[in-house]
């Protein structure tokens, strides 16, 4: 009981830590959460797209803004350069189409007006390129035969509605789980920083008690005392990722419920686990409470940017993919991956999730027996 | 005596691991992750080939425009090879598509196309869009097939009418060599600086200025009689406060923009960070942002009364949290920050440098710039401002 | 006697609702060794704190060398050196740096401050360590180089606060001769503390504090005549009949009996010829007793009967 107490007033004096851990990670899912799109049937996916017409809206104008709009988002951005330029950089805006003044009596006449555009040059800004190109060029082609603008319209509209048929074949809810996934992924970094953070300090405090309590011969027993240290911090982990998963029910809802969310709970409980294990292996390698602070930093942020938590992990160069191997992050993150994509959970299926779990639990027991063999020699030396 | 003291305290601030590991080696570890990590999102965002399927066996027949058209679009000697093609039974390509090998397949139902995916994303899109284009370019030739055909069949004598069939041809070479060339009519005038994992790179700077603020409110709080008896010892003596505090700080300074010079070295060099053409602009907006975090940690060190530790962990978190809101942990951040709270970005010092590199990098006039830098000035200003009215104070109701 | 180097009068200084120091007047003449006395919390450190410009005090005067003392009396503060309670030195800095450093706030000659430096490490006994860093100090050497980094610019005026808390008996030796040369040089001490046999070896004069307030001041001898027993016998006596303890209370010049697990202990009124009467009176009796000594009364006595309590409480 007294190293309970003890341990929830250490856990007390750090909560601000955990609490600001978690506002992190709340405020990373919920502007993740922001992008909405969970519909089964195809739809494709819409550039953004931004339109500063300085031409009449009538004629052809009208329809190559209409078509455009058609088919892609409509971003709100004050029609300010300097606005333009930071929605175009950071990638609100894929592509900005300027549409010159006497654009319309230009294009009839056989003048091949010029289109300024703005483009960030990424997959979406391709999109735009091409739907815009696509208009120009059909336009262009029966400009070429035809002379009435009437027809020519009436001719791009019978082209471009030309459309091939999509099926999609998953049945997965593709939108929500992704979110789940980008949270679940996030939360590598959550639990390792918040839980591994504060059990090492918290270790590092019951090592100094230990000390103190051996010198004025404590009747306690040293057996009993790790246990209850071990206990206690099971529990803190617990507590912390039971935390972290009623949050994901609060801001993921009901995708939670099904299959994928639970097998996403139990992926992170065991990775919970894992992080367990390295704090003990920390807490008992570092004696020094601000090289904890600096050793956990550079862990958590390390293993969730080599690993894919903050980064998509098909978007990591190879060599960096291959360093992720030797760390129990990767695994956990790849089973969030496989847990999403997979649709129907066969023994087949599961297997590589399983071989990941086992994974995991190797570097857990890797960890402590590690720190259980530092913490034999350390004692011999007392 | 000023000398004495600043001597002193860089020793003292060089000798501190913790310390040296938190300005110096954790900003340069961190960007390491960083460039690991991004190096390839950029490149990542121009279109890979796609790979798909096409069924072809004795039920599905492969229309030819459709044949040519990807014949020529997974052409592997072409620079914008777009498709990887397999022509496979239906029942390999529906296996394919649930095993992630393809990103879709065509097939063809009754001589009508169709596109069966797995999910919605950019590749599949992409493929809609092309077997689309490829179906409008058939009509295309078809309307303007029949355009021409009425005026052309009157001039011809029933005996030319397999001329009908070279129009035909003609049209469809006209319009596929339309269609493949990319019009002239649209003109780029985007900037080539675009590179937007930048910012990750210029809120690293940020924080390593700020995180100087750790190392000034630590040379300060030794000369703080209230912090500990060193600072007893100090006050005691027979020398003026502010000179001391003046030569604390100036040692403090110094060794921030070692650790500042070393980040840039290393990301310049090494990481090959683009901080545009402004250099000099970009040298001073890190000087002026040490100074911020500079004043930061004095503001911390005078005005809360708590230990060392946690006025470390003050600035720490004041950092790290403004890193968060200028976009550190999610580059889109710092943007709907900038879009919809801007006000977040006036009292937040780390967007402030972050913003002003940016500005350097994309803008080309320098308003916001100044305007970037005028906000940390007023920031480190009001910072000192606070401080010096606890540090007029001479003598303390407990120590 | 000259006149007072240090002057203070009515001093008195509130905590929010504790009153640390009340209302306290002494005076510091040159070259003696006053010592503080008091127990933990009796306004000591507080005291010095006030004395030294660094806390505010509600009421009172303090002159050092005639002028009014101030953050910025910066001619007064060049010839005071304080040893703090706790241990003052940088952990980054070795211990000739640190001596260095301090020293360097008050004397920027060069040369001169080399050779003070040097000085200082002699007086402690620190020549071996020179190159050390505070981690790699034992407890009492720590100590020392506390004191080394006080008095390296050669005060007129020292402070000491509990310079020798839990340092080894060694250090302590060496720390005490240490302060006894700084008089010989001509220095004026203040020295605080709660170990009474320091104070009787070292001091000239005492001043014993309890929450605040003066209780006495005096030389060592003075003060012990305050104490109202003047003489404590200690005897090892087995099975001690009851009878004989009612004898030995029935004398007039005893205060108190005690008999405890074969202790007996008695405490006299007058400190003369107790012992021989005494011994008089057990083989009178032929009572056997093993061990015999007396006592004089310590300090620790009268602070016992002036506050009711102990020093080391």
């Amino acid at each position: 009981m007294t190293v309970f107490k003890a341990f929830i007033k250490i856990f007390n004096k750090n909560k601000s830590i955990i609490i600001m851990y978690s506002v992190i990670l709340i405020l990373f899912s919920v502007f993740n959460m922001q992008t909405s799109d969970h519909s089964m049937s195809f739809s494709a996916e819409k550039p953004n797209v931004l339109i500063i017409n300085q031409d009449e809206n009538i004629g052809i104008t009208k329809d190559l803004i209409s078509y455009l709009e058609k088919n892609s988002k409509k971003v709100k951005v004050e029609k300010d350069e300097d606005k333009i330029n930071d929605a175009l950089f950071y990638r609100d805006v894929n592509y900005v189409i300027y549409i010159p003044s006497g654009y319309r009596k230009d294009f009839l006449n056989h003048k091949n007006p010029k289109i300024s555009i703005k483009s960030t040059k990424d997959y979406y800004a391709s999109l735009a390129e091409m739907l815009l190109q696509r208009y120009l060029k059909v336009a262009d082609t029966y400009l070429a035969t035809i002379d009435d603008e009437e027809s020519i319209i009436r001719y791009i509209h019978d082209t471009l509605n030309k459309n091939v048929k999509v099926e999609v074949t998953s049945k997965l809810d593709t939108g929500h789980l992704q979110k789940a996934k980008l949270y679940y992924n996030f939360m590598n970094y959550s639990v390792l920083a918040g839980s591994v953070y504060i059990i090492c300090l918290i270790l590092y405090s019951f090592n100094e008690e230990k000390i103190r309590k051996r010198t004025s011969i404590s009747s306690m027993n040293s057996k009993r005392f790790n246990q209850s240290l071990l206990l206690s911090n099971g529990l803190f982990a617990i507590l912390l990722w039971g935390f972290y998963i009623l949050l994901s029910f609060l801001l993921l809802g009901s995708i939670m419920m099904s299959v994928h969310g639970g097998l996403l709970i139990l992926n992170s409980f065991v990775f919970a686990f894992c992080a367990l294990a390295l704090s003990f292996l920390i807490g008992n390698l570092v004696h020094n409470k601000n090289a904890i602070n600096g050793i956990v930093n550079v862990l958590a942020l390390g293993s969730s940017f080599l690993c894919g938590a903050f980064v998509p992990i098909e978007w990591l160069p190879k060599l960096v993919l291959n360093i992720a191997h030797f760390l129990p992050s990767y695994y956990y993150i790849m089973n969030n991956e496989l847990i999403v994509t997979t649709e129907d959970f066969s023994i087949g299926m599961l297997q590589p999730i399983l071989v990941n779990f086992g994974i995991i639990l190797l570097f857990s027991i890797l960890f402590i027996m590690i720190s259980y063999f530092v913490s034999k020699t350390h004692n011999k030396k007392d | 005596m000023f000398i004495h003291n600043f001597k002193y305290s860089l020793r003292i601030l060089f000798k501190d691991r913790m310390l040296i590991f938190w300005t110096f080696a954790f900003p340069i570890i961190l960007g390491t992750f960083f460039h690991m990590a991004f190096s390839d999102i950029e490149k990542n965002e121009k279109l890979d080939v796609i790979n798909i399927a096409i069924v072809e066996d004795d039920t599905h027949k492969v229309n030819n425009i459709y044949k040519a058209s990807f014949a020529s679009l997974s052409d592997k000697n072409s620079k914008n090879r777009l498709f990887d093609v397999e022509y496979t039974s239906l029942k390999k390509a529906e296996q394919l598509l649930e095993d992630s090998k393809i990103s879709g397949y065509l097939v063809f139902l009754e001589d009508v196309a169709k596109i069966f995916v797995s999910t919605n994303g950019i590749n599949e899109t992409i493929f809609k869009f092309v077997v689309d284009e490829i179906a409008q370019t058939e009509t295309i030739m078809h309307n303007i097939f029949d355009t021409k055909i009425n005026e052309y069949a009157l001039s011809l004598e029933p005996h030319e009418l397999e001329k009908l069939n070279s129009l035909y041809d003609d049209i469809y070479k006209e319009v596929l060599k339309m269609r493949e060339n990319s019009t002239d009519s649209i003109q780029d005038v985007s900037s080539n600086n675009l590179s937007y994992t930048m910012i990750e790179f210029y809120t690293l700077i940020a924080m390593s200025c700020l995180y100087g603020g750790i190392l000034s409110m630590i040379a300060i709080n030794k000369n703080l009689p209230n912090m500990g008896s060193n600072g007893k010892r100090i006050a005691i003596s027979p020398t003026q406060k502010f000179k001391l505090i003046f030569s604390s700080l100036l040692a403090s300074f110094i060794t921030q923009l070692i650790g500042v010079l070393l980040l840039f070295l290393y990301t310049i060099f090494i990481l090959h960070v683009d901080y545009g053409s402004h250099i000099f602009y970009v040298i001073l907006q890190a000087i002026v942002g040490s100074f911020a975090g500079l004043s930061l940690g004095l503001f911390v060190a005078c005005v809360f009364k708590v230990s060392e530790g946690t006025k470390t962990g003050i600035v720490l978190s004041i950092t790290m949290l403004g890193c968060f809101f200028s976009g550190m942990m999610g580059i889109t951040m710092k943007y709907i920050i900038d879009k919809n709270l801007p006000i977040i970005n006036i009292i937040n010092p780390v967007n402030m440098i972050t913003d002003g590199l940016y500005s350097l990098y994309y803008y080309d006039t320098m308003d916001r710039f100044y305007l970037n830098f005028v906000h940390l000035l007023l920031f480190s200003f009001i910072m000192i401002g606070f401080a010096l009215v606890e540090l007029r104070r001479q003598k303390y109701d407990s120590i | 006697m000259d006149k007072g180097v240090i002057e203070v009068d009515n001093l008195t200084k509130e905590y929010k609702k504790l009153k640390a120091v009340d209302g306290l007047s002494f005076t510091v003449y040159k070259g003696e060794i006053l010592g503080l006395l008091g127990p933990n919390g009796s306004g000591k450190s507080t005291t010095i704190n006030c004395i030294l410009s660094l806390l505010n005090f509600q009421e009172g005067s303090i002159k050092i060398l005639g002028q009014e003392m101030s953050p910025s009396a910066y001619d007064i503060k060049r010839k005071i050196g304080v040893i703090f309670q706790d241990v003052a030195v940088f952990e980054e800095l070795n211990v000739e740096n640190n001596i260095d450093y301090f020293c360097g706030l008050y004397i920027t000659d060069k040369a001169k401050r080399k050779q003070y430096v040097n000085e200082a490490i002699e007086l402690v006994g620190l020549k071996d360590f020179k190159k050390f860093y505070p981690k790699q100090l034992s407890g009492g050497l720590l100590r020392r180089l506390n004191i080394a980094c006080g008095i390296a610019h050669k005060p007129e005026i020292i402070f000491l606060d509990e310079p020798t808390v839990a340092v080894d008996p060694q250090s302590r030796n060496h720390i005490l001769d240490g302060i006894k040369k700084l008089r010989e040089n001509g220095a004026t001490i203040i020295y605080t503390t709660h170990y009474m046999e320091e104070v009787e070896i070292l001091c000239d004069r005492i001043i014993i504090l309890d929450k605040g307030k003066i209780i006495a001041s005096g030389t060592s001898d003075e003060l012990k005549k305050l104490a109202t027993i003047l003489e404590k016998i200690s005897v090892e006596v087995c099975n001690l009949a009851p009878k004989y303890l009612e004898d030995i209370r029935k004398n007039s010049n005893v205060k108190e009996v005690c008999y405890d697990n074969h202790n007996l202990v008695i405490t006299y009124y007058k400190g003369k010829n107790n012992l021989a009467e005494f011994t008089h009176y057990l083989e009178g009796k032929k009572i056997h007793y093993n061990r015999i000594f007396s006592e004089r009364p310590t300090l620790n006595d009268v602070f016992l009967e002036l506050t009711g309590k102990g020093l080391r409480d």
